[in-house]
């Protein structure tokens, strides 16, 4: 009996895949979906320890995770490993791929910060001047966010201002600011900077991910056949027409190698991911900008104050606690010069104590200092905006495979002065706020983590309208391949300071209603 | 969670035959039954394997038990070691230090295990703080009086405003390194949580927290 022949092939479960899968079933088409790995029961999987039960105290297993500097000993075993998907970079320019293969990907831990893109982002090329615009604008998309907002229960406040675009909210009861989030605000509003409130994902039960908010719906239809521990290896595609007909997969457990056909394919594996699936099929980059672009946002800067007057336990009631969210305020002038291009928010933070490392101090005098600064910090820190560089990429190592002999990836991104500048003007900045409220800089880091640490990697197989300098197309359809669709953030052209999450969600459901529509009119399949 | 239950079911699904496989093997002539404890709930016939006829024990901890052995500093790098944990964690309010937390001995593991370049940065640092105690005071690290000891360690603290981002200099690196450690191992103990609890305090400082267990027998994490 000849295998099965499904509609549409999706590769990944996570937030993309997840829509993907939740579109098109929905629209009737028989779908496929491939997980490179295993189902976790957290109800199972996760137990409540104490610290000092877990072998190295806390400290968790030296060496283990040298990319991911989110882990720790409790959390170690989410991530994958990486002797057994190993990837590489010149040592000079370190890059954090982090990484989790489970049913549902990275939607299982994702901070649920939830944040549209807005049109100083989509068309940051014509106030930039250079070119690199989105094909699509807010206006396109907004539909699809109010949509993907209903369903992750977005909760914000809604403030009218075109860098910080509302959406389809629940506005919850917000209590009184502290008096030292009132002083900031005056503070900053002198300053250009507009105070506002985190947008987050409620989700359900605290989870807002595929496999509660997308899947179960998929599943619903009967539509859906998922597959745990398949690696796909390789996109085929027919040798007469060019169109992807299937994918070639591994098994996880037992490495056996299996072809599976669909009509369409879909890939949601994860920027990189699906990237490297595209690099080692040899399709989709008549361009050659494939495995271009690839960038993320800086995070890591930071400032830490002290409210004098709140300081040795006496704080008075009402000065300290609450946060403040702070979006983008740089850059939104074609007038406005400076030393850096794009932007960055500020999350501001009151009511904190101070880390002991920040004292040159130890023992008695160094508790003392801990216990003088409890409660009366203010911190704040910043989700900057890299920039995407043609020279930022990656490729293949054909001298490094994973576990299953699939080839590795090599990432070669670097850091420029614009990222410097704008660190530097984010830590100035910050700290002339907290300065002139009176307040005592306790520290001042302008450092941050190298790329990838963010875990919002965009870019490499880009959209746009000329097939020429893009791999995709608007609707994340492959310029090359008609029947070939990538529906993760690897079709970001410019990333934002934003958490993707809400737009990767609502590009993949976009996109896969425009598939759904096409295979209906047969042009496609 | 319904739904979630629902999902997961339907997951399942595809794993059938290999349960089907598992079934077949247990009632393989080939295959040995394990019987059931006597006075078990199945009465000691046709009860089956792995069911609530196994008695649960309650198991104490590796940790709880005996002490760790040396196996990586030399015997003047853990006097120093020593040293340095009396000075920069001692007992305070209540609390147990460093040393009552066993955190040098304890380090002596995950150095040991670490990568060698910060096995060099804990050996060459634990070297200079004698050397320098015998340059200044003609002493073992390990002998110096507390005065003796703050002269030593002083020049060499720096406030460190991000953990990625340690001081420059190596004896400094050690310094910022070595506080953070001792000052974790130290609050992660067994010994600083009981202390803690018992003062009334909220399970002492380490805490707990939610640990994810290996998710199948191949997936690494």
């Amino acid at each position: 009996m000849p295998a099965r022949e499904y509609d549409v092939l999706i590769v990944g479960s996570g937030h993309s895949g997840g829509m993907a899968a939740n579109i098109l079933t929905k629209q009737g088409l028989n779908c496929l979906m491939l997980n490179a790995g295993p189902e976790s029961d957290f109800e199972h999987n996760r137990v409540s320890k104490p610290v000092y039960d877990l072998p190295y105290r806390g400290f968790g297993k030296p060496g283990r995770l040298p990319h991911v500097y989110q882990a720790n000993e409790f959390n170690a075993n989410q991530w994958v490993d990486e002797t057994e998907n190993p990837y590489t970079h010149d040592p000079a320019n370190l890059y954090n791929w982090v990484r989790v293969r489970l049913v549902g990907g990275r939607s299982l831990f994702w901070a649920r910060q939830s944040f549209r893109l807005s049109d100083f982002e989509f068309k940051a090329g014509d106030l930039e001047g250079n070119g690199q615009n989105w094909p699509i604008s807010l206006a396109d998309l907004d539909p699809y966010y109010s949509r993907v907002e209903e369903i992750f229960r977005v909760s914000g406040r809604k403030e009218g201002w075109p860098e910080f675009p509302d959406g389809n909210f629940i506005e919850p009861e917000y209590g009184p600011d502290s008096e030292s989030i009132k002083r900031l605000a005056a503070l900053g509003k002198e300053r250009g900077m507009k105070f506002s409130k985190m947008r987050s994902s409620g989700g359900q039960n605290g989870l807002a991910s595929s496999v509660n908010l997308l899947l179960p719906d998929a599943m619903a239809t009967g539509k859906l056949e998922m597959v745990a521990n398949a690696i796909v290896r390789e996109v085929t595609t027919d040798k007469n027409t060019g169109l992807a007909n299937g994918v070639h997969f591994v098994n996880r457990h037992s490495r056996q190698e299996r072809h599976v056909k669909a009509r369409a394919v879909v890939l949601a594996a994860g920027t990189l991911e699906s990237t490297r699936l595209l690099l080692n099929s040899g399709i989709a980059n008549s361009s050659g900008v494939l495995g271009r672009y690839l960038h993320d946002q800086i995070y890591g800067i930071s400032v830490v104050s002290s409210v004098p007057e709140a300081r040795d336990g006496k704080r008075p009631p009402g000065l300290m606690g609450g946060s403040a969210f702070i979006p983008r305020f740089r850059n939104l002038k074609k007038e406005e010069k400076r030393d850096f291009i794009k932007g960055y928010c500020v999350i501001i933070s009151s009511g904190g104590g101070a880390n002991p490392s920040l004292f040159a101090e130890y023992g008695e005098a160094l508790q003392k200092k801990v216990d003088s600064y409890a409660g009366s910090c203010v911190s704040g820190s910043i989700f900057g905006e890299r920039p995407p560089r043609y020279e930022n990429h990656v490729r293949i190592n054909k001298d490094v495979s994973d576990a299953w002999g699939i080839p590795a990836l090599h990432i070669e991104v670097k850091d420029g002065d614009n990222e410097r500048n704008m660190a530097k003007d984010a830590s100035n900045t910050i700290e002339e706020l907290f300065h002139a409220a009176g307040w005592e800089i306790v520290s001042n880091t302008p450092n941050f983590y190298p790329p990838g640490h963010s875990i919002h990697e965009v870019g490499t197989c880009r959209m746009g309208d000329n097939p020429k300098n893009s791999v995709l197309n608007k609707f994340n359809q492959s310029h090359d391949i008609k029947n070939l669709f990538v529906v993760d953030g690897a079709s970001f052209v410019t990333c934002g300071w934003q958490n993707p999450t809400m737009t990767i969600l609502s590009l993949s459901m976009r996109a896969s209603e425009y598939l759904a529509d096409q295979m209906k009119k047969r042009n496609i399949g | 969670m319904k739904r979630r239950g629902f999902v997961k079911t339907l997951i399942a699904l595809p794993a059938a035959p290999a349960l089907a496989e598992q079934q077949q093997q247990t009632t393989s002539p080939q295959t040995p039954v394990a019987q059931p404890p006597a006075g078990g709930r199945g009465g000691g016939t046709g009860g089956r394997f792995g069911q609530a006829n196994i008695p649960k024990f309650e198991l104490a901890q590796t940790e709880a038990v005996g002490e760790p052995a040396q196996r990586f500093f030399t015997a003047p790098q853990l006097a120093a070691l020593r040293k340095l944990s009396e000075v920069l964690m001692p007992p305070m309010r209540g609390m147990p230090g460093a040393l009552e937390c066993g955190a040098p001995e304890f380090l002596d593991f995950p150095i040991g295990a670490s990568p060698a370049d910060r096995q060099a940065t804990w050996r060459t640092g634990l070297d200079t703080l004698n050397a320098r105690a015998k340059k200044q005071h003609n002493k073992a690290f390990a002998d110096l009086d507390a005065a003796q000891a703050d002269a030593v360690i002083r020049p060499l603290l720096a406030p460190v405003p991000w953990a990625y981002d340690l001081p420059k200099d190596p004896a400094m690196r050690f310094i910022a390194e070595a506080h953070r450690d001792i000052r974790t191992a130290t609050q992660n103990s067994r010994e600083y949580a009981a202390a803690g609890a018992a003062s009334g305090r909220r399970g002492g400082f380490g805490g707990g927290g939610s640990y994810i267990n290996p998710i199948d027998p191949i997936y690494k994490g």
